[in-house]
């Protein structure tokens, strides 16, 4: 199986799998506990459907959206995930790289293994940046200003990670502190030359944009979610969050938003946008999937910010759907992490191309000349 | 297995899974993207029930609708399809006759194998062309001249095929163009000799009603979806179908039809009927089901032009749900494909025999003697 075999998301999927030392793979693939909040992400997607127009002319539709003040030429990017360097040597670099090919934004981690800065002078695309609330709150403030100097269009503030979720197949796999190193990750590791080699011949792994403040997560074998449960302010708050609008001073995303009241005082302290997601089901298992949200969402809030989808999305047409229901673009982080994992830069973009394709030939087949006219009269949810 | 053994639907379906290379079978099988659209159109059905009337003296049932001004036999017809000489080597001229024999329409694609004028001269019965729009409006006109001039009843213009679908099992059995001969699908061509021995033996493969226009698509190793893409004219618009209606001057459809606003405009250019169809699942993958929509679109049109539910019918009582909720008739295209590569002209007339006779048996135990007597008095849709 290779790049050109990966027609969609269980390919890239099975690829990325082939590729990568289980307990990484399935660091990306895992979700909460049951991973029911995960498989519903996609599900809800089928309670609706899709009502075409024919015979409309529709020539060449116009994919292109205007998002934290760039427009950019298709309504999907790609999710800040943290960690790139674990699933390609190239990491942040390739991600950047091929979503700026593509006319879209790249979104960097708090936890990415490249700067701020070295991704700025890479990239001149649209960026955008997802910060956590630090302890310690000289790290907040510099990662905005760093930010600022480099040029990110956007700034996005993770508010559904307070605690880490509970991540059994991390538990078993190992991919934990201290890191578990059993029969079967040894093996699996082992049975991964490849990738072992270009890990280990590729410069350090660290969190590059906290490295200078702490030494905590810098190596690998300490777990994101004692990184998470160590670093980050479980008792951040709306006044917290109302204070990084206003030093940012910029386009601003809460990330994590799922009730209609929460989305309601986003607009109240300054938010121009919100994204709704439950961080892809892996951090409260049973709760309620972005799509299934997001009408409501958008009936109370879609004319005072822009709303975007994050979650679940695999196809072209769960893209036409949540923009009916009123999202202004999608993101995604699992399919577009096997992509890298699968191919670096070029497996990225592949995705984002055949992501392409799909958006426009479903724009053709619904009879849509531009994304406007996919509004809700387009979409006939069953009972 | 034997055609002997063939009760239903998924039997003729596993005959013809034995019988067809498997590049062949699939692209019968298969449908777009995830092929979600393709399951909803039959489990739609699932979601209502029948509710019988006894005592009634059901001795005697009359099967028997008027569509296009012509009385068939049965309610349901033989939905045109491309290419059917690839399925057995009679084809189209199998098909015909079967659908003689039982006295319903024979729709016959402008992708045939076998011409209008050949098939004329074979079957009396009423007869169907379909017809796409193609970029060269000699093509066209020339389909229309021919159709006229062979004596078909209905011209039927496909309207949902505007680009082609993503039909990713095509991708991956080389049903495409240039042909991928993968190991797999020589290895599945070379197990199935008399299929091939028949291809290359029963007369040259041809699309009679393009060839003297056209290159592309007389080779059978051209894809349907680049035809679709590259052939057909995508700004085709509601004056060109009203162009065409007029010009042919009979009884004219659309097909292809799902929104109310557009079988409403599809009566005001002078259409005698629609198929309610989202081209059995193989183009907008995610868009509604016809079953799903049909209420709405009888509310709206029923009075004024036969509206006819396509796709995803694999039973009787399929048949009886639909003309209950108001559809003059039903129509299909894997409801018999899967019969005439099981066994010719022999497997298309025992599928319709089984068809009838599950009619007849589901009338009888509903308390009716004729489709008239079906209304939505004889349904409940569960919530």
């Amino acid at each position: 199986m290779a790049l050109k075999d990966c027609y969609n998301f269980n390919d890239f999927r099975n690829l990325a799998k082939k590729k990568l030392p289980s307990p990484i793979f399935h660091y990306i693939d895992g979700g909460a506990d049951d991973e029911t909040t995960l498989k519903r992400n996609t599900e809800a997607f089928n309670q609706c459907d899709l009502v075409p127009n024919i015979l409309a002319n529709v020539g060449k539709p116009d994919l292109s959206t205007t998002i934290f003040g760039k427009k950019i030429d298709m309504p999907i990017f790609l999710s800040p995930c943290a960690m790139q360097r674990l699933y390609h040597h190239d990491g942040d670099k390739a991600s950047a790289r091929a979503a700026e090919k593509f006319g879209t934004f790249y979104s960097m981690s708090t936890m990415a293994n490249n700067t701020i800065e070295e991704i700025s002078n890479i990239s001149g695309g649209p960026k955008l940046f997802q910060l956590y609330v630090h302890k310690d709150q000289s790290i907040t403030d510099d990662l905005i200003d760093r930010c600022k100097r480099s040029g990110f269009n956007g700034m996005c503030l993770t508010v559904d990670t307070l605690v880490a979720g509970n991540r059994e197949r991390d538990h078993r796999t190992g991919f934990t502190t201290p890191p578990k190193l059993t029969l079967q990750s040894l093996m699996s590791f082992a049975s991964h030359p490849s990738w072992v080699f270009n890990y280990l011949t590729h410069g350090k792994f660290k969190l590059a944009n906290v490295a200078s403040k702490t030494d905590k997560g810098t190596n690998i074998a300490k777990s994101v979610i004692e990184y998470i449960n160590e670093q980050y302010d479980p008792s951040m708050n709306w006044k917290d969050a109302e204070y990084c609008v206003k030093k940012w001073n910029g386009p601003f995303a809460l990330k994590g938003v799922m009730s209609v009241d929460d989305a309601k005082r986003a607009i109240d302290i300054g938010c121009t946008a919100i994204m709704i997601s439950n961080h892809g089901g892996r951090q409260l298992d049973g709760s309620r999937s972005p799509f299934d949200q997001i009408k409501a969402i958008s009936d109370a809030v879609g004319d005072k910010l822009e709303i975007i989808l994050d979650g679940g999305v695999r196809r072209g047409t769960h893209v036409l759907k949540a923009l009916a229901a009123g999202a202004k673009a999608c993101s995604f982080g699992k399919i577009f992490l096997f992509s890298l994992a699968a191919g670096g830069q070029q497996g990225v973009e592949h995705l984002l191309r055949n992501m392409h394709d799909e958006i426009n030939r479903n724009m053709v087949l619904m009879g849509c000349k531009n994304l406007k006219e996919l509004n809700s009269s387009k979409l006939i949810y069953r009972n | 297995m034997n055609l002997k053994d063939c009760h239903n639907f998924s039997d003729f379906r596993k005959l013809a899974q034995k019988r067809l290379p498997s590049p062949i079978f699939h692209y019968i099988d298969g449908a777009a993207d995830d092929e979600v659209t393709y399951a909803r159109n039959t489990s739609a059905f699932d979601d209502v029930d029948l509710v019988p009337n006894v005592l009634r003296g059901v001795e005697e049932v009359d099967l028997s609708t008027t569509i296009f001004g012509k009385k068939l036999d049965l309610p349901f017809y033989l939905s045109p399809t491309a290419l059917q000489r690839l399925f057995h080597y009679d084809g189209e001229r199998a098909v015909g006759k079967a659908a003689k024999k039982f006295n319903t329409m024979f729709g016959v694609s402008a992708l045939a194998t076998v011409s209008v004028e050949e098939i004329s001269s074979m079957i009396d019965t009423p007869k169907m062309f379909q017809f796409y729009f193609h970029k060269d409006r000699g093509l066209n006109d020339s389909c229309l001249e021919r159709a006229k001039a062979a004596n078909f009843d209905v011209m039927a213009l496909t309207v949902d095929t505007i680009t082609g679908g993503n039909r990713e099992r095509d991708l991956r059995t080389g049903f495409t163009s240039p042909p991928k001969l993968t190991l797999a699908s020589l290895y599945s061509f070379a197990t199935k000799p008399m299929w091939g021995i028949n291809y290359l033996t029963k007369g040259k493969f041809e699309l009679p009603h393009l060839q003297d226009f056209v290159k592309e698509g007389t080779d059978v190793n051209s894809s349907i979806g680049n035809y679709f893409s590259t052939m057909l004219d995508q700004s085709m618009n509601w004056k060109d179908a009203e162009n065409l209606c007029s010009k042919w001057g009979g009884h004219f459809a659309l097909k292809g039809i799902m929104s109310v606003e557009d079988a409403k405009r599809a009566v005001d250019i002078g259409c005698t009927g629609i198929m309610v169809s989202n081209h059995g699942g193989r183009q907008l993958d995610g868009s509604r089901a016809p079953f799903d929509q049909l209420a709405e679109i009888v509310d709206a049109v029923g009075d004024k032009l036969d509206v006819i539910c396509e796709g995803g019918i694999h039973r009787g009582t399929h048949m009886l749900k639909a003309l209950s909720l108001g559809a003059k008739a039903c129509s299909g295209g894997r409801l018999y494909l899967y019969a005439l590569a099981a066994g010719g002209q022999a497997g298309v007339e025992r599928a319709l025999e089984k068809y009838k006779a599950e009619l007849v048996r589901d009338m009888k135990l509903m308390g009716c003697t004729k489709i008239s007597d079906l209304n939505r008095s004889n349904l409940r849709f569960r919530k």
